[in-house]
């Protein structure tokens, strides 16, 4: 019971942080929350969802779709809805509010078009559990942990290794400083709504597996929030960090208390961290931002 | 090299330059000197693209200037700005390797960290460290060492010499002078006019927007006005 557990709770805990990624890429580069990512993460969701069961290709397919489309999906966001605020330097507060109208016409999209049905995934991971210890593992949980890891890693290795990876970081710091760099920052902007976006599609797949795919189904993203929040928003090992820690105490909350209690928990949670932990666990100033 | 004529730029209704005219030769340091607030840094800014001007021109090697700072940095125009700016969330390698954003010749790049590390030892010593964790200093250095990681065509300095004690003062005046023999030509801003004045070929005095002098490095020195103003000589009332 307790491994279960430990593994399911892991495993919300890396879905949460596939989606709280997209919040701190996000916010390390231009300081707003983008509240549009849900959205996002949602309609990655449905296109993995029909890749599989209009087109009848396979899972990877369905999940290079997914991650793909989102991926556009939120360049056209970028594109479409704040490169104007950004290139006339507003406020970040113009660009959340942007951003949750943004949310609200995309789902609202969504209901018009495809209507209110819960979609639920096609059985791709055996029902059959993995017995461990004498405990079930479920494979869906297993292989949701296995690829937020996976991913999240190869996109901190991105980071510190690589050029672009580099200017990243840089402009997280300091946007002007690396346009005199000779950073397209239009450019770079776009490059990490990109990854945002293909890191939400991955989530988006998985939370669709797991809580079938439905309009407002983006709203889980507050839980990422939450995440990104407890782990110091814009930080990269705080986002997982913060995922997993929520994963589990929720998981363990619902198992071992109740589980109406577990949302009244994860909220209290993020109000006790905004007033004595502002900046998160990870969120130093002199920490890398991304 | 670099022709500013009549360029006017504002900060929303503040008039930071007035009809600015100067003009920068291959090969020279010249320098900009001027109190607080004269227009120095707003100058650096533009000619770096990040600042627009409202009027007037600026011809960069005989084409008009790019107006966008990512492409001013492509075209050969570097800035050191005020304050360093270095990226304190990244080590004083990735600030130096920012530097080389734009360069492709991986082995040039690996000679010029080389040349940079023995133009500035210590800068080698500091090279895992958090560029946030370094002295004035040697952020001073560290953020000119970046700007030659771009290997500028015309290398815009403000104010390099900003807080920082009369033995480092010393040692980057020293590093100006063998960057320009290495055939970059200099824009100097700066405050502490003697020495700015002292390695210029050529200087211009601003004040609150405007050009109020220029010559030669020499002449503005030996100028009372310039004596009385940047370099705290009194001359006896007549
Ligand atoms: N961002 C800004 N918004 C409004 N006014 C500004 C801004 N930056 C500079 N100014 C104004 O423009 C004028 C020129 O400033 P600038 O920074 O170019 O002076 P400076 O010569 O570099 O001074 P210092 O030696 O103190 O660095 C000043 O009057 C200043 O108040
Ligand atoms: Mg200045």
């Amino acid at each position: 019971m307790f491994l279960q557990t430990l593994v399911t709770g892991l495993s919300i805990g890396g879905i949460y942080a596939l989606m709280a990624v997209g919040y701190s890429l996000v916010f390390s580069i231009l300081n707003f929350s983008n509240f549009a990512h849900g959205t996002i993460i949602m309609l990655g969701a449905y296109i993995g969802y029909f890749i599989i069961s209009s087109f009848n290709l396979s899972f990877p397919l369905s999940l290079i779709g997914a991650v793909l489309g989102a991926a556009l999906l939120a360049l056209l966001n970028v594109e479409l809805a704040y490169s104007p605020l950004i290139n006339r330097r507003s406020p970040s507060l113009y660009l959340m509010i942007t951003a949750m109208g943004v949310s609200i016409f995309l789902e609202n999209m969504v209901y018009v078009t495809l209507g209110s049905h819960f979609y639920a995934f096609p059985e791709i991971f055996k029902q059959s559990n993995l017995k461990f210890f004498g405990s079930d593992i479920s494979p869906l949980d297993l292989s949701a942990l296995v690829f937020s890891l996976v991913s999240i890693y190869a996109l901190h290795l991105f980071l510190i290794k690589t050029k672009l990876g580099t200017a990243i970081r840089a402009a997280s710091y300091d946007m002007t400083t690396a346009s005199l760099n000779g950073v397209n920052m239009t450019r770079l902007i776009g490059i990490v709504f990109l990854l945002a976006g293909a890191f939400g599609g991955l989530a988006g797949v998985f939370l669709g597996i797991k809580y079938m795919v439905y309009p407002t189904m983006g709203w889980i993203t507050n839980k990422a929030y939450i995440a990104a929040v407890i782990g110091g928003l814009g930080s990269l090992p705080g986002a997982v960090i913060g995922g997993l820690i929520l994963g589990l105490l929720e998981t363990f909350v619902s198992v071992y208390i109740s589980s109406t209690i577990r949302d009244v928990f994860s909220f209290s949670m993020v109000i006790i961290f905004l007033v004595i932990l502002p900046a998160g666990l990870m969120g130093r100033h002199l920490e890398e931002k991304v | 090299m670099l022709k500013v004529k009549d360029l006017n730029v504002f900060y929303g209704r503040i008039h930071a330059l007035k009809d600015v005219s100067i003009e920068v030769d291959e090969g020279e340091i010249v320098t900009i000197v001027g109190a607080n607030g004269a227009g120095k840094s707003t100058l650096m800014w533009t000619l770096a693209g990040v600042l627009k001007g409202k009027s007037g021109s600026i011809i960069y090697r005989d084409k008009p200037h790019p107006t966008v700072a990512h492409e001013a940095a492509a075209g050969g125009i570097v800035l050191v700005p005020e304050r360093r700016r270095l990226y304190a969330n990244l080590t004083v390698r990735e600030n130096l390797m920012m530097g080389a954003f734009l360069r492709k010749d991986i082995e040039a790049i690996k000679k010029d960290l080389e040349y940079i590390y023995s133009l500035f030892p210590i800068l080698k010593e500091r090279t895992t460290q958090y560029a946030g964790t370094l002295s004035g200093g040697e952020q001073q250095m560290a953020a000119i060492a970046r700007g030659l990681m771009s290997r500028p065509k015309i290398l815009l300095l403000d104010e390099p010499s900003l807080g920082l004690s009369p033995i480092y003062t010393a040692e980057v005046f020293n590093t100006i002078l063998e960057i320009n023999a290495q055939n970059t030509t200099i824009l100097l801003a700066e405050q502490n006019a003697k020495k700015a004045l002292e390695i210029a070929d050529r200087a211009y005095v601003l004040e609150t927007g405007r050009v109020v002098l220029s010559g030669s490095g020499k002449d503005l020195l030996q100028d009372p006005a310039v004596q009385e103003a940047y370099l705290g000589v009194r001359h006896k009332a007549i």
